[in-house]
């Protein structure tokens, strides 16, 4: 938040707050046998919009998804070394992971840079075994926060714990779910100056992965 | 500087090197963990700084063209990364025929705004003639200057129509006081002088220059984060002003680049057959 922006008196610079410089915002919530994850899409360097199509949700497996927010060159990295982890662990138990598994493997990956921490915070929707949903979230050191309807993170993550609070009910259907994160994504995203520029939401059903991008505020 | 690690240690041998490697899960050798080589361990992270002076959020924009002075501005209030209000009036009338912008600190500008108006009330009273644009944005530098130092953030233009014609006067909280015919202030007008300054041209009509100065302020809101809301644009003629329109820059948006609707991204095909 711009309150805790610190100036130093004595040198006149302003110290740049490390998990706004490029600014996003990620969200997930549970629903019936299905879940959403959605993010935004820009991709800044302060206040300058850089591009509006950034990639922040990325696939682990059909029924995985992991959502990064931060920093976005580690948000890059990280995902290429989770993905290179999960496909060695494919070839192993020649299965997929569970949902549980990955968060504990995200976890791991995480505290192993406990004293350079890799800037940013993950957010992890899954289905597990008989279908039922599974979602986390992470600081950046591993810290893992379950939690049984939404989880949320980035530059906007104070506004969509409002707003999610205010929409989610418990048990809706695909669409509805679908309905509910986008309204909830974009009213957030729409009072936060580093993030927005549209929207981009994943729902995962036992049967397919509906992927839609939403058309938002370009400002 | 080592680390005590002989909590992790197992009956397992260890491999030649000490640090996990991904290829082996982490679980055959010896854990250890990555310390930067640093002389201050606890406060390298927050030496990340830049030598950046905090750019006032908004974009605000006025020219000089043929027919008078047309301004225009975003309409949003930031305070860091919160969006505190998309409706923010920051074309400020300082009398009917003399308009202020609004850019740095909302109250500082609202209240030296304020406080011109009622210089220049007292000014036509004394004198028994209006003020000129000139004088005005004076009296607003100096104002500004006695304060210097004290924190003051105000980046305005002072835009009016008096007996010489078309006035246009950059003033800030520095004391700075600059004449010119196109100027934009705010952390968006990088954006806002690209497409300002590739468009202008002094023979314009009211309705090209109105639309030039909405295109420029709706490319600033959409690459700057600071600026967005509504892109208010008012005209100031020999009559005074008159506001010609207050657009949502998230409509124009789509109305400068529509959607095309997607085709069609999979096509079905037939299964090869054995």
């Amino acid at each position: 938040m711009g309150n805790d922006v610190l100036i130093d008196r004595s040198t006149n610079i302003v110290v740049i707050q490390i998990f706004e410089y490029n600014g996003s915002a990620v969200v997930a919530m549970v629903g019936k046998n299905c879940f959403a994850i959605a993010s935004d899409r820009r991709l800044g360097v302060q206040l300058q919009t850089i591009a509006t199509d950034f990639q922040r949700i990325s696939k682990i497996h059909d029924h995985l998804f992991i959502g990064l927010s931060g920093l976005a060159t580690d948000v890059q990295t990280l995902y290429q070394r989770l993905v290179f982890r999960h496909k060695l662990y494919q070839l192993r138990e020649e299965r997929n992971m569970k949902p549980e598994t990955f968060a504990s493997l995200v976890s791991a990956v995480l505290y192993e840079k406990r004293f350079g921490p890799y800037l940013c915070q993950p957010v992890i929707a899954g289905l597990g075994e008989d279908n039922k949903p599974f979602i986390c979230t992470m600081d950046s050191i591993g810290a893992k926060e379950l939690a049984k309807d939404f989880v949320v993170s980035g530059t906007a993550s104070e506004s969509l714990y409002g707003a999610c609070e205010a929409m989610y009910k418990p048990d809706m259907e695909a669409e509805e779910l679908f309905e509910t994160i986008s309204q909830a994504l974009l009213s957030s995203v729409d009072r936060d100056c580093l993030s927005g520029w549209g929207g981009h939401v994943y729902v995962v059903t036992p049967n397919e992965v509906k992927e839609r991008i939403l058309k938002g505020r370009m400002d | 500087m080592k680390l005590d690690t002989s909590g992790f240690e197992t009956s397992m041998p260890m491999i030649g090197f000490g640090s996990s490697s991904d290829m082996l899960d982490g679980f055959s050798s010896v854990p250890s963990f990555d310390l930067p080589r640093t002389t201050d361990f606890d406060g390298f992270q927050k030496e990340a700084v830049q030598m950046v002076k905090p750019a006032k959020g908004t974009t605000t924009l006025a020219f000089i063209f043929k027919e008078g002075v047309m301004v225009a501005a975003d309409s949003r209030a930031s305070m860091g990364g919160y969006i505190s209000s998309q409706s923010v009036k920051k074309i400020i009338e300082i009398n009917p025929y003399m308009l202020g912008t609004m850019a740095g600190g909302a109250a500082d500008c609202q209240f030296w705004h304020r406080n011109l108006g009622i210089k220049c009330r007292l000014h036509e009273l004394a004198n028994k003639r209006r003020i000129s644009v000139s004088g005005a944005s004076k009296l607003l530098a100096n104002m500004l200057y006695s304060y210097r130092g004290m924190g003051l953030s105000v980046g305005t233009m002072i835009a009016g129509w008096d007996e010489t014609g078309p006035g246009l006067y950059y003033v800030d909280n520095e004391g700075g006081r600059l004449k010119g015919d196109r100027f934009s202030v705010g952390s968006g007008s990088p954006y806002a002088y690209g497409v300002l300054d590739s468009g202008y041209k002094y023979d314009m009509t009211v309705e090209e220059a109105s639309e030039l100065a909405r295109r420029s302020i709706y490319h600033a809101t959409f690459r700057d984060g600071a600026s967005g809301g509504v892109a208010s644009v008012y005209h100031v003629g020999p009559k005074g002003w008159k506001k010609l329109s207050g657009d949502d820059v998230g409509e124009l948006h789509y109305h400068y680049y529509p959607v095309a609707p997607a085709t069609a991204e999979q096509v079905m095909e037939e299964a090869a057959a054995e």
